[in-house]
């Protein structure tokens, strides 16, 4: 397995910022990233894309209730269910890991996304130490977790 | 103007839906919102749609294997893809199997309401 660049990681960064911003306007502020150690802490909305072909490991995108209401309603959504917000953080686990195929290749295959409310628990890293970067969006926490290799 | 919506995401299904309604794209009467592609040419089939906005990553038929039986179904259909897959490479291979826009996700509500004024404008399916 051949370890996944920093640059590589970049475009995830991006694809965080371009989905807000074209979302809803606001921007995030990415307020860190960092090689996850142990647990990584999760909200209580949960997106993964299992990625295959060239790469393989999953995107995970985990966001708390009151910021995916908010997206939804500044999209003029205004059915706030449970299985709309669990789409909600499903869809973005999606778009993040879809666009990635702009610098990774198209040899990036990407899973429809499952989703979960509530803890995901500990599932096996594919990286020893998965990337994790946390953002705030209009004042609210949430995480992306990069676990990503690269075949060969 | 009669508009399909196919994505595996009901939040966007309903997004796309409220765009093109509330658009300047005139009257436009949404004849389906279909989950996957296999529900997109069951709708097809029966409503007829001018325009088909149309997710790629989709259970049990995705969008690439989709539109091409959806044009033998409504040759006149314009299909707008709408895809996360943003990559030049996917979007040449939709384009090739008959799509006539390609938008790439996230979109905001004006790229929404453009890239269907662009498709509509060039068919002449506006009312």
């Amino acid at each position: 397995m051949s370890r996944l660049q920093e640059t590589d990681l970049r475009i995830f960064v991006d694809a965080v910022r371009r989905y807000f911003e074209a979302s809803s306007r606001i921007a995030p502020e990415i307020t860190s990233a960092f090689l996850g150690t142990g647990d990584v802490p999760e909200h209580e909305f949960n997106g993964v894309v299992a990625l295959s072909g060239r790469y393989h490991g999953q995107v995970t995108v985990s966001l708390p209730q009151r910021p995916l209401c908010e997206l939804l309603l500044l999209q003029r959504e205004t059915n706030l269910s449970e299985s709309n917000l669990l789409d909600a953080v499903g869809e973005i686990a999606n778009t993040l890991a879809g666009n990635a195929r702009q610098s990774l290749g198209d040899e990036l295959e990407i899973s429809v996304p499952t989703t979960r409310r509530g803890r995901l628990g500990s599932p096996p890293h594919t990286r020893h130490l998965p990337y994790v970067i946390t953002l705030r969006w209009n004042t609210y926490p949430g995480l992306v977790c990069v676990d990503v290799e690269k075949k060969g | 103007m009669k508009l399909l919506a196919v994505d595996d995401s009901n939040i966007v299904r309903s997004r796309i839906a409220r765009l093109a309604q509330g658009g300047p794209l005139g009257p436009v009467q949404i004849v389906g919102l279909a989950r996957n592609g296999v529900e997109a040419l069951r709708v097809a089939r029966a409503a007829q749609p001018d325009v088909v906005t149309m997710d790629l990553t989709m259970p049990e038929m995705d969008g690439l294997a989709c539109i091409p039986e959806l044009l033998r179904i409504v040759p006149r259909a314009s299909v707008l893809v709408i895809s996360a897959l943003s990559d030049k490479s996917t979007a040449i291979r939709a384009l090739k199997l008959g799509a006539r826009g390609f938008l790439p996700k996230p979109f905001t509500d004006e790229q929404l309401q453009l890239a269907l004024l662009s498709l509509v404008d060039r068919k002449g399916h506006r009312a």
